[in-house]
């Protein structure tokens, strides 16, 4: 078992060869850098603070947890972490986090994570966008900030 | 280039030592079904959110993940024992390999190169020793195809870091490294860093000085490895880069993974050393013991002597592959570079024993 014959040696290997070259000069293609082996590639750090669209204007969500109607009236309550469960895009209006991986990797986890929650709230009839405010230092650089939205979430 | 393709393809030889790297691969295989257990226990991933790299559908259900784990538990143990090892372990790499595509959230490069390096050794004639049911003696002569293929996988990676931190001026300027001691130091220091150390360590010009080493030892080991000259050089720098890295960083397992996979870089025989103690002097019964014990990679064959006029006097002479002899330091330095355990004190012990009549120098042997 798991034998292989002279020929697939060959092959085998120039095929895990080729596979594994590409996944690591394509790694600048993916957010993440998933399959690059770039080990420590950054020493940066994030806040998150959650903000949500309602009619037009934006409000702040304070440690990811608010109160939204769903389409009966009733007043329900909602939280980040009830769906988002990952340490660093957990950590809401907390002191800066670790950005493992680098910054854009968290970045483009957490705009994956707000369009999850937005699929996932189907009791806010309130809610047309969640939103993030995140302040970053770069390899401990001054700080900047961005803004990232979910798609709209409500007809 | 052909002759080299074809030297490498039909390359025989023992594969005692796969065994051991099989065992620690099964080790950390277990440690992983083991995290991944526990985290199921707090809940199923698929029940928040995640970012799978595969179709949603293809993701596995509560149940479906939950069988994969305990799969993955019992397959690390096989493994580990050495019963159906090399089917054990290519499924664990190939399930392995699908949760890591299940949610990249729970991506980690030391978990990706785990399977990878599990993967290859599953193609090699990695269960013929370390068995639980005894080593099957009459299979003493193996391929080393797939091994070798593993050890050029260790270099990719090498490759892969150091150059990526090579084409990043932060790296090249010592900007993430320090901050990285500005961030992380108190761990270092929780972990039994001397505190002074860690400062030293976060000064701007050391910080400058470490990312430029940093880089230039990730390179040098992609290549370094390969070359019969440096080899125990890059092997012992290697190892102590990763110590410091483990010391300093939290890396799950990467360190014991690529310290596993420096071992296939031993030369594929065993015994080719002889260590002659003198059983009449605690001194020699000790040291031949405590090498046997921890002799993993099965470098030495361990013998009383009869005291002749040579080795007279000694407590312990070790014969090196080319029939030379090595006692004092030098006997101690052999010992070092080929015990794992001792490995990090060949470096120095080598550096002293060079000033010594006998010498280190002898890589080959």
């Amino acid at each position: 078992m798991l034998h292989v014959g002279p020929l697939g040696r060959v092959v085998f290997a120039a095929c895990w060869i080729a596979g594994q070259t590409t996944l690591v000069l394509t790694a600048p293609l993916r957010a993440d850098r998933a399959f690059g082996f770039r080990m420590f590639p950054e020493a940066s750090v994030m806040e998150i603070h959650l903000v949500r669209e309602v009619g037009g204007a934006r409000f702040a969500v304070p440690r990811g947890e608010w109160n939204a109607r769903d389409r009966s009236g009733q007043v329900r309550h909602f939280s980040w972490r009830d769906r988002v469960h990952d340490k660093t895009l957990a950590a809401v209006d907390t002191p800066p986090v670790f950005a493992s991986y680098g910054l854009e990797t968290q970045v483009a986890r957490l705009q994956h994570a707000l369009d999850d929650v937005a699929d996932h709230i189907p009791g806010d009839a309130e809610t047309t966008r969640l939103g993030a405010e995140v302040v970053f230092r770069k390899n401990g650089r001054e700080p900047g900030s961005l803004t990232l939205l979910s798609h709209s979430r409500l007809p | 280039m052909f002759s080299a393709i074809r030297r490498w393809r039909d390359e025989v030889g023992d594969p005692y030592v796969l065994g051991v790297v099989r065992v620690v691969l099964g080790v950390l295989l277990f440690a992983n079904a083991l995290r991944a257990a526990r985290e199921l226990k707090d809940g199923y991933f698929g029940d928040a959110f995640h970012w799978p790299i595969v179709p949603e559908a293809l993701v596995p259900s509560r149940t479906a993940y939950t069988v994969l784990v305990v799969a993955q538990v019992l397959l690390a143990v096989l493994v580990v024992a050495g019963y159906w090892a090399r089917p054990a372990i290519m499924i664990s790499a190939l399930a392995g390999t699908y949760v890591l595509c299940c949610d990249r959230l729970e991506f980690h490069h030391n978990r990706w190169a785990l399977f990878c390096y599990s993967l290859l050794l599953a193609l090699s004639p990695c269960d013929r020793s370390f068995c639980v049911a005894g080593d099957p003696a009459s299979l003493r002569i193996g391929p080393l195809w797939a091994a070798r293929l593993a050890q050029l996988q260790l270099s990719l990676v090498y490759l892969a870091s150091g150059g990526s931190k090579l084409l990043d001026p932060d790296w090249r300027s010592g900007r993430v490294i320090l901050e990285r001691f500005h961030l992380f130091g108190y761990q270092a220091v929780a972990r039994g860093v001397p505190p002074a150390l860690v400062d030293w360590l976060a000064r701007p010009e050391v910080g400058s000085a470490l990312a430029k080493l940093a880089i230039g030892t990730e390179l040098f080991l992609a290549a370094g490895l390969w070359r019969r000259r440096t080899r125990i050089f890059a092997l012992w720098w290697g190892a102590c880069f990763h110590l410091l890295v483990e010391a300093t960083s939290r890396v799950e397992g990467f360190t014991w993974l690529t310290l596993a996979a420096y071992a296939l870089f031993a030369t594929p025989d065993v015994r080719a050393r002889k260590l002659f103690y003198d059983s009449t002097r605690l001194r020699g019964r000790m040291i031949a013991r405590a090498v046997s014990l921890l002799d993993w990679l099965g470098r030495f064959e361990i013998k009383p002597w009869a005291p002749d006029a040579v080795k007279t006097g000694r407590a312990v002479v070790i014969v090196r592959r080319d029939g030379t002899r090595a006692t004092g330091v030098g006997a101690l330095a052999m010992v070092a570079r080929t015990v794992p355990l001792l490995f990090p004190l060949w470096g120095p012990l080598a550096f002293i024993a060079s000033f010594t009549k006998g010498g280190e120098a002898n890589a080959a042997a």
